[in-house]
């Protein structure tokens, strides 16, 4: 079979077609684990270290941040919303700017066209467009929104003041659609549009609300990037079987992460959706990678690919995030087992 | 309709802005406030868990059915506290340490409140020495602690230990729950009960407490 250059690997596989072996990368990694596969060195020396086929610009990486404590870090970023670090990737929001309509008619959102949000994206273009895929995150409106409003608030806000969630969805669509331009303008070649609809049990709302609040930004986020003719990824954590109908209509190309933990089986997406989307994910990051054995790792890795890679159409990656409490010699594990099963035509002897 | 029967609607229905009206008429008609609580307010959220357990509703219809009802709890509370009121149990509750995520331990505590548990909210990222000193310093029933992440799991065991360690293994029962939390791993580090859900953490809280 052809050799295929990383970004062509993962093209391939966006359209549901067979490279000549199974993509990798991943959404998120934490700095600690890269630190103990390879010390010291930086993201793109590691994506060069584990051979990632593409690189992932993540917009938050590129808020800027007004530090309002230092222990525990506490942070106001452009959006106004309070954050505490925790030893996790990702702060955690404590304080919504806006509780008032009062607060909303003061608001200010950041400028999508500040130039510093794409200097990475424009780096990489020079350094390796063409070689790796370089991916875009933009975090939705839904994510955004509950910084803005609260969690909690937002959700209430539905039904109390639901005028109030979509003003200031709007505020946030207008940013994003900047963004998502600016990003593919800047060299971005996928759209990763990243924010949690459902948990565990099943969606965080009702099909109703998910219509009205949820799909029509979303939409409109897909179509923005589709215009310009990249590939649009999404990605949610839980179980997410009743709404990744619409999902698929709005024209994504990949959905991530196919949450084992939600009761998500690979397989099945790949049965009911394997026509339509591409797959990536999904080896148990809260379970397998963080307390398996490395031989667990490596049969779990191999179950994924011989469950939905038959074909092409399949990205493996962990099922949300290489976290800090994985254990890196499992995710390198993880790596090696791809490499070493994931070539088409996939030996499914070898996979059972 | 009783009014009783229209507070406990109040709750379901999601009638956030009538519920504390309702409550003061229920007073000024006489209605006992240990009735509105157990007549209204309980079947009110024990009913909210069902829906929300069965898929029927959602996130936002559950904690504004939360608010709903620590509305009215809170112009009962009051009263409450001034008769000799039963309660369901005593039960603590926090996230654990370097655990900041609040909104399931939340809405355990509200459904918890909402069926007769006096509970004492520790908040999050609770050190282990703190969830001891509760233990200790109080007549508890139940302690439930709650992490989000993979990474604070493993604290959960930490405070289990840290109990028996103290002496007060026995003292309470321990309830644990949280997305990556599993029946495997809560009979592994020797708690008491697992919450799957809010529904499941309120009913194991009962049936830890009946036993």
């Amino acid at each position: 079979m052809a050799k295929y250059t990383n970004a062509e690997r993962v093209f391939q596989a966006l359209e549901r077609k067979q490279p000549d072996r199974i993509p990798h990368f991943e959404l998120t990694i934490d700095r600690k684990i890269i630190n103990k596969i390879l010390a010291g060195a930086s993201y793109e020396e590691f994506i060069e270290h584990m051979d990632w086929d593409a690189l992932v610009h993540r917009d938050r990486d590129f808020l800027k941040e007004e530090v309002l404590s230092e222990s525990p870090r506490t942070t106001r970023n452009e959006w106004g919303a309070v954050k505490r670090y925790t030893q996790e990737i990702s702060p955690i929001p404590i304080e919504a700017p806006i509780k008032s309509e009062k607060d909303l008619a003061n608001y200010k959102p950041p400028d999508p066209d500040e130039e510093h949000r794409f200097k990475q994206i424009r780096r990489w273009v020079k350094r390796y467009k063409g070689e790796r895929a370089i991916v875009a995150v933009a975090t939705d409106h839904n994510s955004i929104t509950s910084d803005i409003l609260g969690f909690s608030e937002r959700l209430m806000a539905f039904y109390t003041n639901p005028e109030l969630v979509l003003r200031v969805h709007q505020i946030v669509l207008d940013y994003q659609l900047r963004y998502i331009n600016n990003a593919i303008t800047a060299g971005a070649e996928i759209i990763f549009i990243v924010g949690d609809w459902a948990y565990k049990n099943g969606p965080m709302f009702s099909l109703e609300h998910m219509d009205k609040f949820v799909f029509p930004p979303f939409r409109a986020m897909v179509q923005e990037a589709k215009k310009h003719g990249v590939y649009v990824m999404k990605h949610t954590d839980g179980n997410c079987w009743s709404f990744l109908d619409g999902i698929v209509e709005a024209g994504v190309d990949c959905f991530h992460p196919i949450d084992p933990m939600a009761d998500m089986d690979i397989g099945e997406a790949k049965q009911k959706y394997g026509d339509e989307l591409c797959l990536m994910g999904n080896v148990n990051c809260a379970t397998t990678l963080s307390f398996g054995t490395v031989e667990e790792v490596r049969q779990e890795t191999k179950e994924v690919i011989r469950k939905a890679g038959l074909g092409g159409g399949l990205i493996v990656s962990s099922s949300n995030s290489i976290h800090s409490a994985v254990k890196p010699e499992n995710y390198v594990e993880m790596v090696r087992t791809i490499r070493e099963y994931g070539r088409y035509p996939l030996d499914i002897k070898s996979l059972s | 309709m009783n009014k009783v029967k229209q507070i406990s609607e109040a709750i379901v229905q999601l009638k956030w802005d009538e519920i504390a009206a309702l409550t003061n008429e229920a007073l000024e008609a006489e209605v006992p406030a240990l009735e509105i609580l157990n007549q209204g307010l309980v079947p009110g959220m024990s009913v909210v868990g069902t829906k929300f357990r069965n898929g029927e509703i959602f996130l936002p219809e559950v904690l504004l059915s939360a608010r709903t009802m620590k509305t009215a709890l809170e112009i009962l509370t009051p009263i409450l506290s001034q008769q000799d009121t039963p309660s369901m149990g005593r039960v603590a509750i926090g996230t654990v340490k370097g655990d900041i995520h609040d909104i399931g331990k939340n809405i355990v505590v509200s459904m918890l409140e909402g069926n007769g548990f006096e509970v004492m909210d520790l908040g999050i990222d609770v050190d282990t020495e703190r969830f001891v000193e509760v233990v200790r310093d109080n007549n508890l029933q139940i302690l439930g602690l709650s992490a989000l992440l993979t990474s604070t799991m493993p604290m959960i065991e930490e405070t289990i230990k840290a109990l028996e360690k103290a002496g007060l293994g026995q003292k309470v029962q321990v309830i644990v729950g949280g997305a990556p939390v599993t029946q495997a791993y809560a009979d592994q580090i020797g708690a008491d009960g697992y919450g799957a859900d809010a529904v499941a953490a309120v009913e194991k809280a009962r049936d830890l407490i009946a036993t």
